[in-house]
């Protein structure tokens, strides 16, 4: 078989995973709905009952959906930073996104309390679209100032290392506010900061699906500049590229991608940096006309799978996502890397 | 609209006969943030012509990536100006220019599971749209300059799979690719074994004069350089560059000038570089063929000064080339020995 038919039949299989998923997604979670009354509640049936209707239209399908683009966010987020920084380990959150989004959710979480509600009487534990723009304000002044420091900076891992630093910085802050501040509010941070596909309802998830279009969106548009960036970005200049206007659209599409899902979702691990690792192994390839279709069908699916995991089918209880995709990613991608063959998906290392 | 015509004409005829590359007063160093400037090299006034294929040597640190950095355009010049194709190199937009340079830069690359056609592939950069869809015509030009560099039968294997020299081989295909009038080369053989160098070098001089292509290389393979370059810039550690047929330079001294350091001296009759331990002790060698060559070097080596004739007291060796087994004779201090190895031969010479 060739590779391209070889791909061609891979695309087709992620297709039908990400349908089972879908479909498993809706079923599972703490009270189990047969399949037939799933469909039936998505097409609007009469005859099904109504708290499955209810079940099924306004928890389980924003979150599955929610997961869907939280995981091509991510996964795509993760494969620019890889991309752009020539480093294996780079994830959407190696720039500090994530930092930003925990330190505007920490100020609105904890930083209430010092204030006494004074000037923040809204942003309680019950605010959650509250937290979603705490987050947003959070991630957005982390992506100004990369966008910012990204025109003056031209080295890259100059950018990586004063991304790293600011990430630690904003981390102390988070930690003195935690220090500081009372057991219940600390738990409703660390509840954020677990990660959730669960607390989207359907008007967030409209603006995340239309923040994620738009980063997938100038994506879309990067093969080629991305391609050429595996090469060093001397090389993509001598090819005609426009390096600066090419790093800034990475940067672009890669926080505002990430800053998206933070805020929605929490900070999630691990599918970023794992999900263009198994595209380049599944599909052999880092040629990024092929990675960037794969990463999108892989990151939807593992995401999907993650948090099917979470609802732990058959069980009252949910896990967090973070715990889910760590405790089960993180040997499945063990296990991929030491399958690999020398040289085939590494950089520069 | 006759007139415009004929400036049009000219102006071709100009970009086909002006030099692919040319510098004056080029003043090429590093921008110290608020400080002085430092210089690496004043006052450059090259040329590089079609069909020519130069290299650049110079002893480590001289500045040699700075200067082809500078005239490709990867790194600002200090002043002066740089021309090509007989334009201003600042006046070419990216792309264009492009089409007129094309580069092999010195560190290895590591680009993943990619295929050796993909990565050539990667030279149409300039001539396809934003979503790099290729042409047939694109295809065509990729596949023949596989061939010309002569990895046509690898096109389906993965860059990660290839010896050194195939992937450098690749990264010269890519540059073609691209179609430049100018190949510019950081070291390409630098990883190489000595026949993947022989065979790049040689490589390098067809592409100039069998495509008409100006190719400038910088390279630490002096020898190479000697017998392949149409030309020599040799830079020096003042920043100085001279210019000329390698057997030139070599004639006039500068090779030697420029080279020669504490114990290392160049030869200007072989055209290699040797240490300078030939000393005290001489013997006299004779013979015929290549035997008698790699015994000289051998003996050199161990430290003798080899002569032309014979002084009374100093060892004697004869070499005697016979069909399958040559013998080399050793006579010192009124005994006479054989032996079937230059290996033998130096064990027993005197100390």
């Amino acid at each position: 078989m060739s590779p391209q038919t070889k791909r061609l039949w891979l695309f087709g299989l992620f297709l039908l995973i990400i349908l089972a998923l879908f479909l498993l997604n809706l079923a599972f979670g703490s009270v189990s709905i047969p399949l037939r009354d799933i469909w039936g509640s998505l097409i609007g049936r009469e005859g099904i009952k109504e708290s499955w209707v209810y079940i099924i239209q306004n928890s389980r399908l924003p979150r599955v959906l929610t997961a869907a683009l939280a995981g091509i966010a991510l996964s795509a987020s993760g494969l620019q930073m890889q991309t752009m920084f020539r480093n294996p380990l780079a994830d959407p959150f190696i720039l500090g996104i994530n930092s930003g989004a925990s330190l505007g959710v920490a100020i609105a979480i904890l930083g209430a309390g010092f204030v006494g509600g004074l000037f923040l009487p809204a942003l309680t534990l019950r605010g959650e679209f509250s937290l979603v723009l705490a987050a947003s304000a959070g991630a957005g002044l982390v992506l100004a100032l990369i966008l910012l420091v990204g025109r003056w900076v031209q080295n890259p891992t100059t950018l990586l290392i004063l991304g790293l630093m600011f990430g630690h910085a904003t981390s102390a802050i988070v930690s003195i506010l935690v220090y500081f501040s009372a057991p219940e509010r600390i738990q409703a941070y660390s509840i954020w900061s677990f990660g959730s596909f669960s607390g989207v309802n359907w008007t967030q998830l409209n603006v995340m699906a239309l923040v994620v279009l738009a980063g997938v969106g100038l994506m879309a548009l990067l093969p080629k500049g991305l391609n050429a960036l595996l090469l060093g970005e001397d090389y993509a200049r001598t090819m005609g590229l426009n390096v600066g206007l090419l790093r800034f659209i990475v940067l672009l599409s890669a926080s505002v991608l990430s800053g998206a899902v933070t805020a929605f979702c929490g900070p999630i691990g691990f599918i970023g940096v794992a999900v263009p690792h198994i595209a380049r192994n599944l599909f052999k390839t880092s040629n990024h006309k092929i990675l960037i279709p794969a990463i999108i069908l892989i990151g939807a699916a593992v995401s999907m799978a993650a948090s099917l995991i979470a609802q732990l089918p058959g069980s009252q209880l949910v896990l967090p996502i973070n715990v889910v995709t760590s405790l089960f990613g993180a040997p499945f991608v063990v296990w991929v890397v030491l399958k690999r063959k020398r040289g085939a998906t590494s950089f520069s290392v | 609209m006759g007139g415009t015509q004929a400036k049009a004409r000219c102006h071709i005829l100009q970009r086909l006969t002006a030099p692919v590359l040319q510098s004056s007063a080029l003043r090429i160093g590093y921008k110290n943030g608020g400080k002085t400037p430092k210089v690496i090299a004043d006052q450059l006034n090259l040329q590089l012509n079609a069909g020519e294929f130069v290299c650049l040597v110079g002893p480590n640190g001289v500045g040699k990536s700075t200067l082809l950095r500078s005239l490709t355009g990867l790194q600002p010049r200090l002043a002066g100006e740089i021309q090509l194709s007989g334009r201003k190199l600042e006046s070419y937009h990216p792309r264009d220019l492009a089409n007129q340079v094309s580069v092999v830069l010195t560190s290895p690359i590591s680009v993943g599971a990619m295929c050796v056609d993909e990565l050539a592939a990667m030279g149409r950069f300039p001539f396809t749209g934003l979503f790099d869809r290729m042409t047939e015509h694109d295809w065509e030009v990729v596949h023949e300059t596989l061939r010309v560099v002569g990895v046509d039968k690898l096109s389906h294997r993965y860059v990660h799979t290839l010896s050194d020299g195939e992937r450098q081989k690749v990264m010269i295909a890519r540059a073609l690719a691209q179609e430049p009038r100018l190949l510019v080369l950081d070291e390409p053989t630098a990883y190489l074994d000595l026949p993947g160098r022989v065979v790049v070098m040689s490589l390098l001089h067809d592409l100039a004069c069998g495509h008409d292509k100006a190719v400038l290389t910088s390279t630490h393979d002096l020898e190479l350089a000697l017998r392949h370059a149409d030309r020599i810039w040799l830079m020096d550690d003042k920043g100085q560059i001279m210019s000329g047929a390698p057997e030139d330079l070599v004639l006039n001294g500068s090779f030697a000038q420029a080279f020669n350091r504490a114990g290392v001296l160049f030869d200007p009759l072989s055209g290699t570089f040797d240490t300078q331990n030939s000393g005290s002790k001489s013997v006299f060698l004779e013979g015929q063929g290549s035997e008698v060559i790699w015994t000289r070097r051998a003996l050199h080596r161990a430290g003798f000064t080899v002569n032309e004739e014979w002084i009374p007291g100093s060892p004697r060796v004869c070499v005697m080339p016979r069909e399958g087994a040559t013998t080399w004779q050793l006579e010192h201090s009124g005994q006479t020995s054989a032996f079937a190895s230059i290996y033998d031969l130096l064990q027993s010479l005197p100390k």
